[in-house]
């Protein structure tokens, strides 16, 4: 009876044993490093830090040296390429600092040479080692374009060996990346060589076939009509017949051909019958308790995101119900707990019935613990899940997630270590803040508004600016107190800084605050212009150098509030209207009411309306200075604008300059 | 009459009889309707060749194709290596299973997390039962412990498996069946179906599928008739209807 050896086999002890002369004791070596490494990844690593890759690489390179030399390839020789072909390929297989350590001991062009070798176990063993490669993001890139590359790679493909086809496709499924490569691979008779190998071949062969088929086809409409067109029915056929195949794994990889097809060429697969086919597919793959079930849900959500129509038929397919079903399970693989909450998030994404449907089940409770997983790609996708599903004004309106559940949870995430999953949080929470009671206590209690300040100061300008978006909502039409107590946390110099921020994302949301912050009260319109109207200048400094509409609007909207407060108020409005005009002539008002955005426009009329509203006493005043600027006769040459707000405003500006007898 | 005919007619016919409501069918009209029903020799032939080439027997396959003239679907040299590696985890070599496996087709283990923990943990089984403690603890602790780290499941077994040597009387305690026979052979049986799959072989014979068959379409036609059926699935023969 054999015993474990585990003694006998110091790590060290055996790469000595490599270095022998003895071919024999070689291959021993060689065969029993290999069968240390295999299925073991802490072994991989420790023999990996040993330096077994390089030591084993140049045994390949002086075996295969010999070859070519001698012109020919004996017993032992033959073993010894097929053994170290085998532990390359096991330090590579999964593993991307074995990849890696392969790549770098230049063991690569020697495996591609095994594969001219007469022995056939020689050929498989290089095969494998390579295919396994391939695997890795880490492979190097394969020209298509060069002709030769392109024979070499129909020459893989048309092998009959399973290893060597299975290179051919892995090849293809990892290095064709643009339309170009694509095309090429079309032209050179590719599709219909892995098309061949989904009917006739073995289970191997077709799935690695679906695979590189759907990296040829991705976002590629033209290949996908050469390839599916009326004169050649079949291929698309075999593929959905593999939808049904008895193996999970072929069905997950013909399903996402299928949503590869349909993704790109929407005309194709139109067919409800074929929609709800491929979304019971996936959602019974849910079962599977391997990798196949892990990666089934982002199958999904490839089918669904954006997409309302499939998104109904999913819900009809009691789709929610089966997500929470596996939800509930727990203890999930992190890829698969990522998965389910992210397929959630885009069932929840645009529809109420869906949400609706999530909330009656109350899957919530159970994302809400997701948000405190150790796992950062969870945390992120809860928050995402949540941010979908906290679009449901009806549910907003009812204070129903302005609760401890979810805020608490939510805003200790705004101290994650990772960037990814504060944004998600600070998504979440913007939705959220939108509530329509003023019951946001719990919120500022548990100190989430001084934290959304802390992060509207972040290094990474996503984080501001979602931070900023929070804050935003959070004042939407809140109560005094509340927008006092945002404002003294901010102060004005900070708020102004964000207002220049570099960033055109953070200044839109920064405008868009203020906007929020002055709106509805006379007493708050006088945080502009504290510090010596330190806010009111930065917003007219970056108005006239708007990058982009978004900023034009907010900014003008902010003005707008500013200018229905007091004279005083009205006063610096105009004023800032016009001192940034600096060398140019124009004033960026002007400029504002011409832009195409329709809302720009509007935002800006609504100013003019408010600066020259006939019951304040400096009205005229106001009047003559945009008279003297040529805005009101832009403004009248807008009478017939074709957005009906701004047509609107157009005509209470002239109305109200006819008060005070314009010509 | 083979079995197997019987067997197979007697599917066929239950299937036809479905369709008709809750009657007493006497073993006359059974027999004669079976007589009836035509089922073909090529068909059965593959059937049993089928189940003695996954099912490992060489010999008896090789023996069989020569007097029948029936073609395996898979080449009968590549049972012979699945053959050695199932035959030497029922033997106890787990160590010498697994090198074969390797030589095979190295992908099998370094892809198939599961069953490159059974196949350790049987290693681990084999040294507990030969008494060797000390190397079985050194190597739960190197080749196991790290696996148990990653996979909730295989900690669990582990623990299962490693509390074996808390046991005086290992055949009375809990845990007690991990050194029984039927380990090894579910251990086995497991390297035998990877090494199918990786064939792209079916891993299940067909015969014991036809079987189930049998036995829910009488247990279907149980709700609506009363006839000889097979009770006996070894023996095949027709038991009489309760009257």
């Amino acid at each position: 009876m054999p015993s474990a050896t585990i003694n006998k086999h110091r790590p060290s002890e055996l790469l000595s044993r490599l270095a022998s002369d003895e071919p024999e004791l070689k291959v021993r070596a060689l065969r029993e490093l290999k069968n240390q490494i295999i299925g073991n990844p802490t072994k991989k690593l420790s023999f990996l830090k040993l330096g077994a890759v390089p030591a084993v690489a140049g045994i390949l390179a002086d075996s295969i040296d010999e070859v070519t030399d001698n012109n020919n390839c004996n017993g032992n020789t033959s073993n010894i390429l097929v053994q170290s072909a085998a532990a390359l390929g096991s330090f590579a297989c999964g593993f991307d600092a074995g990849v890696q350590a392969v790549l770098d001991a230049g063991a690569f062009p020697n495996l591609l040479r095994l594969l001219a070798n007469p022995n056939e176990k020689v050929i498989d063993a290089g095969a494998r080692a390579l295919r396994m490669i391939y695997q890795s993001k880490l492979a190097p890139k394969y020209d298509f374009l060069q002709q030769k590359n392109m024979d070499f790679l129909i020459s893989l493909l048309n092998s009959e060996k399973e290893n060597v086809s299975g290179l051919g496709a892995s090849i293809i499924t990892r290095s064709c990346e643009t339309c170009l490569e694509q095309k090429a691979l079309f032209d050179a008779g590719i599709l219909r060589k892995l098309s061949g190998l989904l009917e006739g071949g073995s289970l191997s062969q077709r799935d690695a076939s679906l695979e590189s088929l759907a990296t040829i086809f991705r976002n590629n409409p033209e290949v996908i009509s050469k390839f599916a067109g009326p004169e050649i029915g079949r291929p698309l056929s075999s593929i959905i017949d593999l939808a049904k195949d008895r193996y999970p794994r072929t069905r997950l990889l013909a399903c996402m051909c299928l949503i590869v097809i349909r993704n790109a060429s929407p005309h194709f697969l139109q067919d409800i019958g074929i929609k709800t086919k491929i979304i019971h597919i996936l959602l019974e793959l849910l079962d599977d308790p391997g990798q196949v079930g892990d990666e089934a849900p982002f199958a999904f959500s490839s089918l669904i995101a954006q997409k309302e129509d499939l998104q109904k038929l999913a819900l009809e397919a009691n789709a929610i119900d089966k997500l929470h079903h596996h939800l509930k399970k727990g203890s999930l693989h992190p890829r698969r707990y990522k998965g389910i909450l992210l397929a959630l998030a885009d069932m929840c994404s645009k529809l109420e019935s869906c949400r609706s449907k999530f909330l009656s089940l109350q899957v919530l409770n159970l994302v809400a613990d997701a948000l405190t997983d150790h796992n950062a790609g969870v945390r992120t996708a809860a928050c995402v899940c949540l941010k979908s599903v906290t679009r449901s004004i009806k549910n907003l309106s009812a204070g129903y997630f302005m609760n401890e559940i979810i805020v608490i949870p939510l805003v200790q995430l705004f101290l994650d270590p990772s960037t990814s999953v504060q944004v998600a949080a600070l998504g979440a929470v913007s939705n959220i803040m939108v509530d329509f009671t003023t019951r946001k206590s719990i919120f500022v209690q548990c100190g989430g508004m001084k934290q959304l300040v802390q992060l509207a100061k972040s290094m990474e300008s996503a984080v501001r600016s979602n931070a900023l978006w929070a804050l935003k909502n959070l004042v939407f039409q809140a109560d005094n107190r509340l927008k006092e107590g945002v404002f003294s946390e901010l102060t004005a110099s900070l708020l102004s800084s964000l207002i220049s921020d570099p960033e055109p994302s953070v200044q839109e949301q920064a405008l868009a605050l203020v906007r929020n912050l002055v709106d509805g009260c006379i007493n708050l319109i006088e945080l502009v212009f504290a510090e010596d109207g330190y806010i009111l200048g930065a917003i007219g400094r970056q108005l006239q150098c708007a990058s982009k509409a978004e900023i034009g609007i907010q900014g003008m909207y902010a003005l707008c509030n500013v200018a229905s407060g007091n004279e005083f108020h009205k006063e610096a409005v105009i004023q800032q209207l016009f001192t940034q005009m600096g060398d140019k002539n124009q004033s960026f008002v002007i400029k504002f009411l011409q832009s195409n955005d329709s809302q720009l426009r509007t935002a800006t009329v609504w100013t003019i309306v408010n600066l020259t509203c006939p019951s304040s006493p400096g009205a005229p005043g106001r009047l003559e200075k945009l008279r003297n600027a040529g805005i009101i006769s832009q403004i009248k040459n807008m009478v017939n604008d074709p957005c009906v707000d701004v047509k609107l405003r157009v005509r209470t500006v002239l109305g109200q300059s006819m008060a005070f007898g314009d010509n | 009459m083979s079995l197997f005919w019987i067997v197979i007619r007697r599917l066929a016919e239950i299937e036809e009889r479905m369709a008709t409501s809750k009657k007493v069918i006497t073993r006359d009209e059974w027999e004669k309707r079976l007589n009836d029903v035509k089922i073909r020799k090529e068909d059965m032939n593959k059937l049993v060749m089928n189940f003695l080439v996954t099912e490992g027997y060489v010999e008896a396959a090789e023996k069989f194709r020569m007097e029948s003239g029936t073609e395996p679907d898979i080449d009968l040299a590549t049972i012979s290596d699945r053959m050695a590696v199932k035959k030497a985890v029922q033997c106890g070599n787990v160590e010498d299973a697994i090198e074969k496996v390797n030589d095979l087709n190295p992908e099998i283990l370094d892809t198939n997390p599961q069953l490159f923990f059974h196949l350790q943990q049987q290693r681990l089984i084999e040294l507990i039962r030969n008494g060797k403690i000390e190397e079985a603890l050194e190597f739960a602790q190197e080749e196991l412990a790290p696996r148990g780290e990653e996979n909730q499941s295989f900690l669990e077994e582990l623990e299962r498996t490693v509390s074996l040597l808390a046991f005086e009387d290992v055949s009375n305690c809990p845990v007690g069946e991990l050194l029984d026979i039927s380990q090894r052979l579910k251990t086995a049986s497991e390297v035998n179906a990877a090494i199918l799959t990786s064939q792209s072989h079916e891993k299940d014979p067909k015969l014991p599928s036809l079987l189930k068959m049998l036995i829910w379409a009488q247990n279907q036609l149980d709700e609506k008739a009363a006839y000889p059926r097979i009770n006996d699935l070894s023996k095949a023969t027709l038991e009489d209807p309760a009257v």
